[in-house]
């Protein structure tokens, strides 16, 4: 039981510890949680601590039902597995509200090789505006007069708001994050120091927040 | 009055925001006539405005009825998907007799289809790297404690835990269970924690 | 977030417990843990300690802050401070909500504590509340909140962003305001299609 390695090899030849995934997980949960659309997946991350579970309930069944260790061990997985289910519950959610707009985005994105889904949350997307589509025309669609039956699927597409107000706390120290005032026509700069905390909107720190450098609170 | 009908519907749905009515095939087949109908007067009328101006007007109209019905009618069916939706996290695969008969036949195809996709998504989770796949609707709260007392609210029959030890839940019998596992019956109401 | 799950990232907070078991080291997934020797002092996180209190197994030790003059000076200082004043740490009420909760008998004094808490949270709730009204007189499209805690940050949600977001989208309005106007006679001119069939 106490020999599990906490080493984990990532593809690259870099090694991380099992704590670094863990807090990568966790940070990424809680960016999605309060993110208003859908951000980069972290799929690598949540593979390689599933890896880490199943190894170590393997390890567990070693134990005996009533041993202590047994317990702390299912206690921290549980927890873990919170964290998981939550996180991708919450990718779910948003890619169903939002899926004809992620769509529309995730396809360009898949041409640059920037995409932000899974290639199985992208089938899930694509099978779930299949089904919808299809429940829509039979229902009432085909049964409508002449060009009423068209279906025009942006026009039903739902659309983050991205300009809502958020709360971040820098990581690092950023300058020159401009904050657009549409209703002035006068931008505004300011700066993040390491470790403050803002009220703001989404929109002018969405970078910051996908590249790590403000974490949302 | 025109496009009157389904506003009528869209109260109905509003009206129970958290449960879900009854699918009202009769009152979408009257809506439905009616578009027939809206259509077809536009139609004849449409040709005889190059003659008579004032049927221009009408003609807008009927048209905006038409376009209306058709975006509540839409309105109607999503919002009743995005609560049949929420069955498939409440009660899974399988919904209880009572709730499958609020359905229409073509909703509860639709929702075997969204529970299929679900269901291989989830399968898909951990696939490379000989995961079996985890079960998204559990683990909804963060856990507090490994074990939880609960009561039977109903005969259930036998539940077989993940460690092979097998519990039967009668009504009012007590029971100190997995909280992980018995998360779901709490949710259908089989089970009642005791705090 | 809900206020549970606030409480479930604070327990992975460090804090030292007195086990009266011994054990190895425990090698979890978020690091490693002993070894526990009944009697000494370890660390592990808030989650373990309440757990193994829990199961009568340790004796939580207070974290520093705990005590009546640290928490005095504290609640003085945010008292005479027009700001939020740096607190014990990011999630000093989810500890003490925890801690006081199954383990009051290991802190000294833990009724008074938990009265000079409460006093703190109220202090800060009640600025939270001045400085929020004050952001939205200013206009309400940014501000600055050091040393706001995770718990106290989620106190004002939704109502703080969406307020922000009316605010803004009322501005915005009032500056369309002037274009839509005009639109206002032709609106009947927009072409419909079904005419046309």
């Amino acid at each position: 039981m106490d020999e599990i390695s906490d080493i984990v090899v990532s593809d690259e030849e870099e090694e991380i510890t099992a704590d670094v995934v863990l807090k990568t997980l966790q940070t990424a949960w809680q960016n999605e949680r309060l993110a208003p659309e859908i951000l980069p997946h972290n799929n690598d991350m949540v593979e390689c601590m599933l890896g880490q579970i199943q190894h170590m309930e393997r390890n567990i069944n070693k134990l005996p039902k009533t041993d202590l260790r047994a317990s702390i061990h299912k206690m921290e997985l549980s927890r873990i597995k919170f964290i998981i289910c939550n996180y991708l519950r919450t990718r779910l959610n948003k890619i169903e509200k939002y899926c004809i707009h992620i769509m529309n985005d995730e396809k360009q994105r898949i041409e640059t090789g920037t995409n932000y889904l899974t290639l199985a949350e992208f089938k899930y997307t694509q099978e779930y505006i299949a089904n919808m589509e299809g429940h829509l025309k039979k229902v009432v669609l085909d049964k409508m007069p002449g060009n009423m039956k068209s279906l025009e699927m942006n026009k039903m597409a739902v659309y983050p708001n991205l300009l809502t107000h958020i709360f971040l706390k820098a990581n690092t120290s950023i300058n020159g994050v401009v904050l657009e005032d549409l209703v002035a026509d006068q931008d505004e700069e300011i700066d993040l120091e390491e470790g403050s905390q803002h009220i703001l909107q989404y929109k002018p720190i969405a970078d910051l927040v996908k590249n790590g450098k403000v974490q949302l609170v | 009055m025109f496009a009157e009908k389904v506003i009528e519907l869209l109260k109905e749905a509003e009206r129970n925001q958290d449960t879900i009515d009854p699918f009202n095939d009769e009152k979408i087949r009257q809506i439905l006539e009616e578009m027939q109908t809206l259509f077809k007067m536009n139609m004849n009328d449409a040709n005889a405005t190059s003659e008579n101006k004032s049927l221009w007007t009408t003609v807008q109209v009927r048209h905006s009825a038409l376009e209306r019905n058709k975006r509540c009618l839409l309105a109607y069916l999503y919002s009743r998907m995005e609560k049949i939706k929420t069955l498939r996290w409440e009660f899974g695969s399988v919904l209880p007799p009572d709730v499958r008969e609020l359905l229409s036949d073509d909703e509860y195809e639709w929702f075997s289809k969204y529970s299929t996709n679900l269901a291989s998504y989830m399968r898909s989770l951990g696939q490379d790297i000989g995961y079996s796949g985890i079960d998204l609707t559990e683990n909804l709260r963060p856990p507090k404690a490994l074990y939880m007392e609960v009561v039977c609210a109903a005969d259930y029959g036998k539940l077989e835990l993940s460690d092979g030890d097998v519990v039967m839940l009668r009504k009012n019998s007590r029971h100190f269970l997995p909280a992980a596992e018995c998360q779901t019956l709490v949710r259908q109401g089989v089970l009642k924690q005791i705090l | 977030m809900d206020p549970y799950e606030i409480e479930f990232i604070g327990e992975n907070r460090i804090s030292s417990i007195i086990p009266n078991f011994t054990y190895d080291k425990i090698y979890l997934i978020c690091g490693e843990f002993g070894p526990f020797r009944a009697g000494l002092p370890l660390n592990v996180p808030l989650w373990l300690a309440i757990m193994l209190k829990q199961k009568q197994k340790c004796r939580i030790v207070p974290p520093e802050w705990m005590d009546i003059d640290v928490l005095q000076n504290i609640k003085e200082e945010e008292k005479r401070s027009r700001f939020f004043t740096k607190m014990p740490n990011e999630h000093y009420m989810v500890e003490a909500k925890l801690i006081l909760g199954v383990a009051a008998e290991d802190v000294p004094n833990a009724a008074e504590i938990k009265t000079i808490i409460k006093d703190i949270w109220d202090i800060r709730m009640s600025k939270l509340r001045t400085s929020m009204d004050a952001l939205m007189k200013s206009g309400g499209s940014y501000g600055r909140l050091d040393h706001l805690t995770m718990m106290e940050i989620n106190s004002v949600k939704p109502l703080l962003p969406s307020a922000m977001d009316e605010l803004y989208k009322i501005k915005m309005m009032t500056k369309r305001a002037p274009t839509a106007a005009n639109l206002n006679n032709s609106t009947f001119s927009q072409s419909g299609s079904s005419q046309n069939t």
